[in-house]
């Protein structure tokens, strides 16, 4: 079988590539691989070994580079909380946000049963690029209807954005999630906002495999100032 | 002491341990333990019929003093039953033991009574194993009563008590066949103290003289009442004989389990660690206070010469049976109460020794605040126990307790079967290991056609059920079989053990568009 090809197609298409080669070039020198900290694991492997449509694979490995925009800071570090739950029962609702990640007592807080929100206060709008949340390490469970939003609005009644949702039933009211439920692990969740702008970032869950409890060791969030 | 203070101390204390006990019933799920119970209740509810297995499930006292509470609520049906019924029955024993201790007023003396009424009440071992449908409380109460008609018997050896302690003894084995320890030690215990209150210095009670003889025949009578009460329950009632027989070949089993190296097999100070101090998860336990005092009160029933016979008797009852239960490798939390029991009179007696003991009535008064102050730690740790984290792993109490994300998946299937044409008549298949299908039985006691299986490859997958609930290790063997045909979730059963849920897939759109808000008009 013979391809007639076009020449003029090839021309203009390789014309094309050569022009948005320096700019493909440049994004991907803006972008560099986003550098965190991370606690020592509290338990090796997996010993809920779960299969589900729902659930994103494990594979036991440590997750790969995640690429952000160049001058992408860590915005989170001891700045306020707020939660549905302020007087927790074990922690402080500081230690959201205070650099401390480790999975072991004393690091964490614990929001009362069913659903219940953090949010954190960034001080003003920012684009932002990664979000990594560490609820309880220590022990392989998985929270259940974790929603993630951003919104300039304080009560989050308007510009409400939807980071990630994995409530896949509308348990919370929130809207039906089509992201997957994850197990807990060290390295955290890393939730990928795209660059949506907002000055609040807020956490839902609502109680996990292993009790209708809510926890927090850590939430980070890192952006860029508004260009 | 007055004997109405003492009277409103120990109502006041009844009050407090009914409330702990019976509030928020409902609050923990229902442990397959328990489920397993009141399945078997709900059997002899609907039929009538009780028929003794000698491999499980323990004695029936249970079931046949949970018809009167079935029958006050109107719940005739399994189905109709709930767990706020189910268990009343061991909060009400758990809370009458405080109506045994003034029966100890003479001997311990009222103010030591007073406070083991209370420390009682506030204990959260003893509230959680109350809300536990469970022999456990029952068999407290009946062994409590046996240690009370004994001792007086000891002391005052007519046929009344001997009658009574054999009426209890064998409401005791008809409760848990394995009472045979509790009884022994409790009588070993009373001859010990006999002897030690009757040794010269002693100041305790004389007992009234009898002959031999006399008490040969009330001996006789003690055992004809404990033999024909534990044959009544064992026997159904005179309908199977052949039960009591069973109930004694259970001893087979029981001398396998308690000496086998099975999943319950703890090492020997399993009991006192978990009611000395625990801490997990930024959460920290202890009854170390109950412990202490009851130190205190064994010291003083040992030390003073004025000690009469019961302080001596309930010591020794508390720390033999202590020493028993904790040299069988097969252990489950629960069982420590037959001797925690005995500590948390003797904490009482150590109560009312140290306030005797300050010398002015200013430390007197002192001992007394410090003593309310500690115990208000204990029902803070009570509150936290059952109310905050009954279901909590980091809770001590708890053990391979149903996770609150099971009642999630119980939750699912009742909805789901809403939106089919059968309702509660569609077809559930459980394809699990019979430890992972409990508490399911209870929980799905309302749908009318659930079936259980071991294995994928015995229930027929592919036949259409429209909701398949399966342990791990069915989950890959289905995958194949479903295909995708069904939605697949998973649910926390227990700590470490996962159930997964397979949902017709036109069922669970049904489902979804049912969640999804409705349009504003």
């Amino acid at each position: 079988m013979r391809l007639h090809v076009n020449k003029n197609l090839v021309v203009c298409s390789l014309l094309v590539a050569v022009m948005l080669a320096p700019v493909v070039a440049r994004q991907a020198a803006e972008k560099e691989e986003l550098k965190l900290q991370l606690p020592k694991p509290m338990f090796i492997g997996t010993p809920t070994n779960i299969k589900s449509p729902n659930l994103e694979v494990i594979t036991g490995k440590p997750r790969g580079p995640f690429m952000v925009p160049a001058g992408t800071k860590l915005l989170s570090l001891k700045r306020p909380v707020k939660s549905s739950d302020m007087q927790p029962v074990i922690g402080e609702v500081e230690m959201v946000t205070d650099g401390e990640k480790e999975g072991g007592d004393g690091y964490f807080i614990e929001l009362g049963p069913g659903k219940q929100w953090v949010q954190i206060d960034l001080g003003a709008t920012r684009a932002l690029h990664a979000i990594l949340a560490w609820h309880y390490h220590s022990q392989a469970r998985v929270y259940r209807d974790v929603i993630v939003q951003v919104s300039d609005d304080k009560d989050f009644l308007k510009g409400v954005q939807t980071v990630f949702n994995n409530d896949h039933d509308n348990t919370s009211g929130l809207g039906l999630g089509k992201d997957k439920e994850y197990i807990e692990v060290a390295e955290g969740h890393l939730f990928d906002p795209k660059g949506v702008k907002g000055r609040y970032v807020r956490l839902y869950s609502n109680g996990n495999t292993t009790n209708d409890l809510n926890h927090y060791v850590e939430v980070e969030v890192y952006g860029t100032p508004l260009t | 002491m007055s004997r109405a203070v003492f009277g409103c101390l120990v109502v006041m204390a009844l009050v407090l341990a009914l409330a702990f006990r019976l509030i928020g019933a409902d609050l923990r799920p229902v442990h397959h333990d328990e489920a397993n119970q009141a399945v078997r209740f709900g059997i002899l509810l609907e039929t009538g019929e009780y028929r003794y297995d000698r491999n499980d499930h323990h004695g029936p006292t249970l079931y046949y003093l949970t018809l009167p509470f079935a029958w006050v609520r109107g719940q005739m049906t399994l189905a109709s039953l709930d767990e706020r019924t189910i268990r009343a029955v061991p909060a009400i024993f758990g809370a009458g033991l405080i109506l045994l201790f003034p029966l100890l007023a003479g001997g311990f003396g009222r103010a030591a009574v007073a406070a083991s009424a209370f420390l009682a009440a506030l204990s959260p071992a003893l509230t959680y194993y109350s809300r536990f449908y469970i022999q456990e409380t029952l068999f407290v109460f009946f062994a409590l009563t046996f240690l009370i008609a004994l001792g007086r018997y000891a002391l005052h050896p007519r046929s009344v008590w001997a009658v009574c302690a054999g009426v209890v003894a064998g409401l005791a084995y008809a409760t848990k066949e394995t009472s045979l320890i509790v009884l022994l030690t409790s009588a070993v215990a009373a001859a010990l103290a006999r002897v030690w209150t009757a040794a010269p210095g002693a100041s305790g009670g004389e007992a009234s003289p009898v002959s031999s003889g006399t008490r040969a025949r009330h001996m006789m009578a003690g055992l004809a009442a404990a033999l024909l009460v534990s044959l009544a329950f064992y026997s159904s009632f005179f309908t199977n004989p052949w039960g009591f027989v069973e109930s004694i070949r259970a001893y087979g089993v029981y001398v396998e389990r308690g000496v086998g190296s099975g999943p319950h097999a703890q090492p020997w100070d399993y009991y006192l660690r978990l009611l000395a101090f625990s801490a997990s998860g930024g959460l920290v336990w202890t009854e170390g206070l109950v412990l202490m005092l009851a130190l205190v009160g064994m010291i003083a029933a040992a030390r003073r010469p004025s000690t009469g016979f019961w302080p001596r008797y309930i010591g020794l009852y508390a720390v033999m049976t202590c020493v028993a239960f904790s040299s069988v490798r097969y252990k489950t939390p629960w069982n420590l109460l037959p001797f925690y029991v005995g500590f948390v009179l003797m904490a009482g007696y150590g109560s009312a020794a140290l306030i005797d003991g300050a010398r002015s009535h200013v430390l007197r008064v002192l001992a007394v605040v410090v003593l309310v102050l500690a115990s208000g730690q204990l029902g803070m740790q009570n509150w936290r126990a059952n109310f905050r984290y009954p279901a909590d792993p980091r809770n001590p109490y708890v053990y391979a307790q149903t996770s609150p994300d099971f009642l999630r998946l119980v939750q699912r299937v009742t909805d789901v079967s809403a939106l089919h044409p059968d309702r509660a008549g569609m077809l559930v298949k459980v394809i699990a290991g019979t430890y992972e299908q409990w508490p399911l039985p209870w929980y799905l006691r309302h749908m009318t056609r659930v079936g259980y299986w071991n294995r994928a490859a015995e229930a027929s997958p592919s036949d259409g059920a429209p909701v398949i609930v399966a342990s791990r290790e069915n989950t890959s063997a289905l995958d194949a079989a479903l295909g995708d045909r069904y939605v697949s979730e998973f649910y926390g059963l227990r700590p470490d053990v996962i159930l997964t849920v397979y949902i017709e897939r036109a069922l669970w759109e049904r489902f979804l568009a049912s969640r999804q808000p409705q349009p504003k008009f």
